[in-house]
């Protein structure tokens, strides 16, 4: 079994090569037996990708632990849905499933009827293409996912008890899927520059590609923060560690992206901005893995290092040097004639979107920076210095403030110009309501100044958002506008919760109770549950809010076997105000350490991340169109 | 048009200066030297934040779940490095194969942290 998992890897990689030479032989010699040959080469490439995960699968579901792989990140006992999610815990299953995901967006594309036309499904499959051989190279000859096991572990080494959560299920693929999602863009943009197009038509093509991987990305992100949050117990979910910095920048460079592609394609710089972003945020996504593969930096995320970082790195240089010379030698074509520079005033729709890029692209630098600093400070020759969330909180809130500012009066930014009257008796009310929310902020975090700001921030953007469509309404408008209000949404969430902390640890006998915030809760013991291969201790409190009966929260620690490390489930009780989270931190017989906190607003981060998925999905999806069809 | 030019210069410095000097104030509070435990045995006091990674000598782990206090050695070519850490131990604790401390070097030669990460067999996950 293991040889034909090589087998196919190795089939695949033939073809790939294959496929991407004589695509781009075909397209220089306009011969069509070679790329008809291509095309062929293409699916069998993807289809002994997808031979590859099946066989690696079944190993994972059947307990075949003759894969050393298998044996290092499964056991026997294992529920299923983990068995499948071990695939991708360890470093070769990871990559082989980025592979997956890559070689089904050369299927989607190769299967359009709109890319049939100059062959531009082969073209903008060749540059995936390129990719893939990449990660298919990676699996033949760098770090396979096909070893076979040295010694034979009758039952499996298992995976960490951490990983055995549905966020770890769930976040790697839809990161995985957003990461590679933009990979499409890029090629399209390649494809039209590489040709010298004169039209814009690969930028409207880019949309639906962009908005899915980014929302993909945004949701692969928001699942991340909810694991650290729901399993790691320390009540954050976001802690500026280098490789959640490292799927921050493609996504704040995609987010400017996306605003940039609905720029007017006759003004001077739009190609220029399109590109650009698009070469970024494409070279983001595999700087993010390189951040990830080569323990350059200590990251607590990060896989050990070794020869997989340095090839990566080259590989990013190169596509760096490749796009440079690209968009420099294309230049004309990037950047209109001065006179098509149409007369239109800072205070426009386009104004504020470009302010809006250049502030994303600023927290992209300032993060980026932060990130970098440990090596550029020991490039510089001093000694390496680390910096943490302090920093990147002091430099980026401004700036996020400043942006969602702009963003509050995205909806009465005019095309062109912006007609001021209008405009002042539009935002009066949320303006005066914004203030008002800032003002009982203030009093209520005793002068808390940024925390102020946001909730101000975020109030009028919310409200103009709402007044926008009452205003004027459609499907897009609508999109957009939950978009900006789920971000929105976010921004309360983020600052209630990292300003409103109530922390407290104590040690409780049975009967004893402890207090924190308005909350009293009651221990009354540790209870020990067992199960299959595995037992648990834990403990149920009850929570009274005053004399109230306000609800139970239950965490415990639980013990697998064979394993010594335990794992933690927190307690968590949500409500619109605060989340009261409790840890079982250690017990003494029935004596128990208990550490209790509270964040306020948590659950509006998770309720404006679904707000922002249900605005793009409707932007995505034409559902009037859809509705149409159905009705036919 | 000179004119117009020495505006847009001034209007941009103001953000640049603003933006400037909250990196400066950012790096000021944030910014954590990385020694190594051999360089930190022999080094004198500072108040600088100190960054350092080594490995947990298993025996020398002492827990007082009850406060929460936690002491631990780490080791790296053989010198030692008494450091004390005022929280909860992480689950995975006694499994790390490094350990990465961040905090301050007392006069007693201890080490405080403010800040705990490990580094797990599987490099996949962390915990603060």
């Amino acid at each position: 079994m293991i040889n034909s998992g090589i087998a196919c890897l190795s089939l695949a990689l033939g073809l790939g090569v294959f496929a991407f030479g004589a695509a781009l032989g075909g397209i220089k010699r306009k011969n069509e037996i070679w790329l008809e040959n291509s095309r062929k080469a293409s699916y069998g490439s993807v289809l002994f990708t997808a031979g590859a995960g099946l066989v690696l699968l079944r190993a994972f579901l059947a307990d075949d632990f003759r894969f050393a792989y298998v044996a290092r990140n499964s056991e026997r006992s294992l529920p299923l849905i983990y068995k499948v999610s071990a695939f991708w815990a360890g470093q070769s299953g990871s990559l082989l499933l980025w592979l997956l995901l890559l070689s089904v967006l050369a299927l989607v594309i190769l299967g359009r009827k709109k890319y049939k036309r100059d062959n531009l499904d082969l073209k903008v499959t060749a540059v995936i293409h390129a990719l893939r051989i990449l990660f298919l190279f990676l699996l033949v000859f760098v770090t396979s996912p096909f070893e076979k096991a040295e010694v034979l572990f009758g039952d499996g080494q298992g995976l960490n008890p951490m990983l055995q959560s549905l966020g770890m299920v769930v976040h790697p693929p839809i990161l995985f899927l957003g990461f590679s999602g933009f990979a499409v863009p890029f090629g399209l943009a390649v494809v039209a520059l590489g040709e010298r197009g004169k039209g814009a038509a690969w930028i409207k093509a880019s949309r639906p590609w962009l908005l899915f991987s980014w929302l993909m990305l945004t949701m692969g992100i928001v699942t991340g923060g909810q694991w650290a949050y729901n399993e790691l117990g320390w009540g954050g979910y976001w802690a500026w560690d280098p490789v959640e910095n490292a799927s921050l920048f493609p996504w704040l460079t995609a987010t400017a992206l996306i605003h940039a592609l609905w720029l007017p394609v006759q003004r001077r710089y739009t190609k220029f901005w399109c590109f650009l972003l698009t070469a970024l945020t494409f070279l983001l996504t595999i700087f993010g893995t390189f951040l990830t593969r080569s323990g350059v930096l200590d990251s607590v995320h990060a896989f050990a290092g070794g020869i997989l970082g340095n090839i990566f790195l080259v590989v990013l240089i190169a596509l760096a040097a490749f796009s440079f010379y690209l968009g420099l030698s294309r230049r004309n074509l990037l950047i209109g004639e001065k006179a098509s520079q149409e007369d239109t005033s800072w205070f426009s729709k386009e104004g504020g979107i470009l302010a809006g890029l250049v502030l994303l692209l600023l927290i992209f630098g300032a993060v980026f920076l932060g990130t970098m600093f440990p090596l550029l400070s020991r490039a510089l020759g001093g000694r390496e210095i680390v910096l943490d969330a302090e920093f990147y909180n002091q430099i980026s809130v401004p700036l996020f403030l400043a942006l969602f500012l702009i963003l509050g009066f995205a909806p009465f930014l005019n095309k062109g110009r912006t007609n001021w009257r209008r405009l002042g008796r539009k935002i009066g009310l949320p303006g005066l309501l914004g203030l008002g929310a800032a003002l009982l902020f203030y009093f209520r975090s005793s002068g808390h100044l940024a925390g102020s700001l946001s909730f101000g921030i975020g109030t009028f953007g919310i409200l103009t958002h709402l007044c926008g469509l009452l205003s004027k309404f459609n499907r897009h408008k609508l999109g957009v506008a939950l978009a900006h209000i789920g971000v929105l949404i976010m921004l309360l969430g983020i600052s209630g919760s990292s300003i409103f902390v109530q922390d407290t640890f104590q040690s409780v006998e049975p009967g004893q109770s402890l207090q924190v915030g308005g909350y009293r809760l009651d221990y009354s013991g540790l209870r020990t549950v067992w199960g299959v291969n595995q037992h648990a201790v834990e403990t149920t409190l009850e929570v009274y809010q005053g004399d109230k009966y306000f609800g139970e929260i239950t965490s415990r620690k639980i013990f697998r076997q064979n394993r010594e490390q335990p794992a933690t489930d927190v307690g968590i009780l949500s409500t619109f105000k605060e989340d009261l989270y409790l840890n079982l931190a250690g017990w003494q017989g029935q004596t128990a350490q208990l550490h209790v906190q509270t964040f306020a607003l948590v659950l509006w981060i998770w309720i404006g991340s679904a707000i922002i998925y249900l605005g793009v999905i409707i932007i995505l999806v034409p559902f009037g169109r859809l509705l149409k069809k159905l009705g036919r | 048009m000179a004119g117009k030019k020495m505006k847009v210069i001034v209007l941009l410095a103001i953000p640049v200066l603003i933006l400037g000097f909250l990196a400066f104030q950012g790096f000021k509070n944030s910014a954590a030297y990385y020694y190594s435990v051999a360089e930190v045995s022999a080094m004198e006091l500072t108040q600088n934040k100190l960054r350092i990674k080594g490995e947990l000598v298993k025996d020398s782990v002492d827990y007082d779940a009850q406060i929460p206090l936690l002491k631990f050695s780490l080791v790296e070519e053989g010198h030692l490095l008494p450091v004390i850490y005022n929280g909860v131990m992480p689950d995975n604790f006694t499994h790390a194969d490094e350990i990465i401390v961040e905090g301050k070097l007392e006069a007693s030669g201890q080490f405080q942290v403010s800040k705990l990460m490990l580094q797990c067999p599987s490099k996949y996950e962390g915990e603060e």
